[in-house]
C-alpha cells in the first residue's frame, strides 16, 4: 500500500502539486490524466523523490519515503522503476547493455560496483535480461545500439530495464506520448501485463481518456495540482469530464494531444571542440 | 517483484542461441589478446628507445624541485615594464591572429563544405589543401616568417593566421555540413540563387558556431604566442628564454603568473560573449 498524503509541491510562486491525498493498493493500474501543467509529471516524480515534495508525506507500508537518504532512497528508486515520455535509454550502449544496467542497484559491494564499472555481467544476469527481452519480443535486438530500435521497440526496452529492477511499482509519465497508435498500443499492453502477471503496481500519467480508460483499474485527473476525480473508469463519464475541465472529451483529448507533442527539433549544431 | 532466476539450463540455451550476448566470440578475444600485447610491446619498445628509466624521472622531478624552489619568491625584477609590453605584445598578436584567420576562413569553409560547393572533385581537392596546411605547425611558420619579414610581431601574427586558417576553415565547414537542410530548402523555394541561399539559409545557423570557434583559438593563441617570441616572432617568449638562459627563475615566474591571469581574463570574457552572442537556446550551448 502507497499513501501519499496531502503532497504539495511548489515552484516559486507557482503550486504544481497541491494536497494530494492517495492511497493505492498493491497490484492496481492508476492512470493519472490531466491538462499540460496539472501537475501529473511532478506527482510521480515525487514518488521516486526525482523531484522533492514541498510539503506532505509519502508512506509505503508503514515506511516514511520522504525521510529516506542516501542508499535507502537508492534502494526505493530501484523498487519503484520509471518509464519515462523519452524513453532516456543510453542511445550508444546496446540494448542488451541497457537492460542490465536495470541490475545496478542489486550489485552490492566494492566488487559489484568494480564489475559494473568494467560491464562484466554474470551469465545469468545476461540470461535474465534475455528472457525480459524475449518477452516482449525482442531478444534479437539485444546486441544493437538503442538508437537504431523504433520509438516503441525502446520503450519496451525501457520497461526490460524496469524489469530488471524487481520493482514493486512502476511509475510510466507519458509512457507512449511520443508513439505513434500501433506502438502506444504494443506499449500500453506490455505495462498492463506486467501489472498483470507480475503483479506489480503500476501509475501511469496518459493524456487520451481512451487510454485511461481501457487499460486502467482506476482513474485519477488532475487539475491545476488537485485530484478532482478519483474511481473506476466506469465513473468518469463525459458529464464529469466537463464538470472538471468545462470542455467535453474531444476538446479535453485534442487539447491535450497538442500539450504532449514533442516540439519541433532543430537541427544537431556541429560541436564545439577544438581539432 | 522477484525475477525468477534462469536455471543453469535455460542459460546454456540463451547462451547456445545467443552466444555473444554471454561475451566475446574466441576469434574476437584472440583478436584483442594479440592487439593488447602489440601494444605492451610498442609501449616497452619506447620506454626503452628513449631510455625512460624511473631514475632519470626521479632525477628529472629533483631538478624540477629544485626550479620551483629558485621560482619562490617571483619578481619583476628591474625590467618590468618591458615584461608588461612583452604580455600586451603577446596578446595583440593572438588577437590580430585570430581575427584574420577566423575572418578568411569564412569563405574558404563555405567552398569547404559539400552542401555549398557540390562538386565532389572540388571540395575533395579543397579538403585536402585544409590538411596539407594543419600539417605544418605554428612555430615552423613563425621560423619562416621571421626569414621573409624579419624578426618581430608581424611574423608572429602571419604565423598564427596561417596556421589557424586551415584549421578553422575545416571546422567551418564541419559546422555548414551539419546545418539543418530545410531551413534553406525554404531559401530555395522562395526562388534565391545559391549565394542567397548560403547567406539566408545558412549563414545564420552557423554564424553563432563560428564566432565562438574564433573565441576559442584566441584563448588558446593567447598562449602559443607566448613560444613564438622563442623564434623572434614578437611577443613575451623571447624575455622568458632569455631569462631562463640566465637561470633568473623568480622572474620567469613572474611572467608565467602574469600569463596565467592574461588568459584567464580573455576566457573569462570570451565565455561572457559567447554565452551574449549564442545564448543559452538549445543546441550549441549544450554541447
Amino acid at each position: 500500500m502507497l499513501e501519499l498524503q496531502g503532497l504539495t509541491r511548489r515552484f516559486g510562486a507557482v503550486t504544481a502539486v497541491n494536497d494530494v491525498r492517495l492511497s493505492i493498493p498493491d497490484g492496481q493500474m492508476v492512470g493519472v490524466i490531466g491538462r499540460s501543467g496539472a501537475g501529473k509529471s511532478t506527482l510521480l516524480r515525487m514518488i521516486n523523490r526525482l523531484t522533492e515534495p514541498s510539503e506532505g508525506r509519502i508512506i509505503h507500508d508503514g515506511q516514511d519515503i520522504t525521510a529516506l537518504r542516501g542508499a535507502a532512497l537508492r534502494r526505493w528508486r530501484t523498487d519503484c522503476a520509471m518509464i519515462f515520455q523519452q524513453f532516456n535509454l543510453v542511445q550508444r550502449l546496446d540494448v542488451l547493455t541497457n537492460v542490465l544496467v536495470g541490475r545496478l542497484n542489486h550489485r552490492p559491494g566494492f566488487m559489484g560496483t568494480l564489475t559494473s564499472l568494467l560491464c562484466l555481467f554474470t551469465a545469468e544476469e545476461r540470461a535474465l535480461a534475455i528472457q525480459a527481452l524475449d518477452r516482449f519480443d525482442l531478444a534479437d535486438t539485444a546486441l544493437q545500439r538503442a538508437d537504431t530500435l523504433s520509438g516503441g521497440q525502446q520503450q519496451r526496452v525501457a520497461i526490460c530495464r524496469a524489469l530488471m529492477q524487481e520493482p514493486k511499482f512502476i511509475l510510466a509519465d507519458e509512457p507512449i506520448a511520443s508513439l505513434d497508435p500501433r506502438n502506444a498500443r504494443t506499449v500500453m499492453e506490455a505495462l498492463r501485463q506486467v501489472n498483470r502477471e507480475d503483479g506489480i503496481t503500476v501509475l501511469t500519467n496518459l493524456h487520451h481518456l481512451d487510454t485511461a480508460r481501457h487499460y486502467c483499474d482506476r482513474i485519477v485527473a488532475m487539475q491545476a495540482g488537485r485530484v478532482m476525480f478519483d474511481g473506476p473508469p466506469a465513473a468518469l463519464t463525459g458529464e464529469k469530464v466537463r464538470e472538471i475541465y468545462g470542455v467535453s472529451e474531444d476538446e479535453f483529448d485534442e487539447q491535450a494531444e497538442e500539450a504532449v507533442k514533442p516540439k519541433v527539433q532543430r537541427a544537431p549544431k556541429a560541436g564545439l571542440a577544438i581539432a | 517483484m522477484a525475477l525468477a532466476q534462469p536455471t543453469p539450463d535455460q542459460i546454456a540455451a540463451l547462451r547456445a542461441r545467443y552466444p555473444r550476448a554471454f561475451g566475446a566470440t574466441p576469434r574476437t578475444r584472440a583478436i584483442r589478446a594479440v592487439a593488447g600485447a602489440a601494444a605492451l610491446g610498442w609501449l616497452v619498445f619506447l620506454f626503452w628507445w628513449f631510455d625512460i628509466t624511473p631514475q632519470r624521472l626521479w632525477n628529472g622531478l629533483s631538478g624540477l624541485g629544485v626550479i620551483v624552489t629558485l621560482m619562490i619568491p617571483p619578481s619583476p625584477g628591474e625590467q618590468w615594464v618591458e615584461i608588461l609590453k612583452g604580455i600586451a605584445e603577446s596578446i595583440a598578436m593572438a588577437f590580430l591572429g585570430t581575427l584574420f584567420a577566423a575572418i578568411i576562413a569564412v569563405p574558404l569553409g563555405f567552398m569547404g563544405a559539400n552542401n555549398v560547393v557540390t562538386n565532389t572533385l572540388a571540395h575533395f581537392s579543397l579538403r585536402r589543401i585544409f590538411d596539407g596546411f594543419r600539417g605544418v605547425d605554428q612555430l615552423i611558420w613563425a621560423l619562416a616568417y621571421v626569414r621573409a619579414v624579419g624578426l618581430g610581431p608581424l611574423a608572429g601574427v602571419l604565423a598564427i593566421a596561417t596556421a589557424d586558417i586551415a584549421v578553422l576553415a575545416k571546422l567551418y565547414a564541419e559546422a555548414i555540413e551539419n546545418a539543418e537542410k530545410r531551413q534553406a530548402e525554404g531559401i530555395d523555394a522562395v526562388g534565391g540563387n545559391r549565394l542567397l541561399r548560403t547567406r539566408f539559409g545558412l549563414l545564420p545557423q552557423v554564424l553563432p558556431v563560428m564566432v565562438a570557434q574564433a573565441l576559442y583559438f584566441l584563448e588558446s593563441n593567447t598562449r602559443s604566442a607566448a613560444i613564438l617570441g622563442v623564434v623572434g616572432a614578437g611577443g613575451i617568449g623571447l624575455q622568458i628564454a632569455e631569462r631562463i638562459k640566465v637561470r633568473y627563475w623568480d622572474e620567469v615566474a613572474f611572467i608565467i603568473i602574469l600569463m596565467i591571469a592574461a588568459v584567464a581574463l580573455i576566457d573569462t570574457l570570451s565565455s561572457r560573449i559567447r554565452r551574449r552572442l549564442i545564448g543559452d537556446r538549445e543546441g550549441i550551448a549544450k554541447r
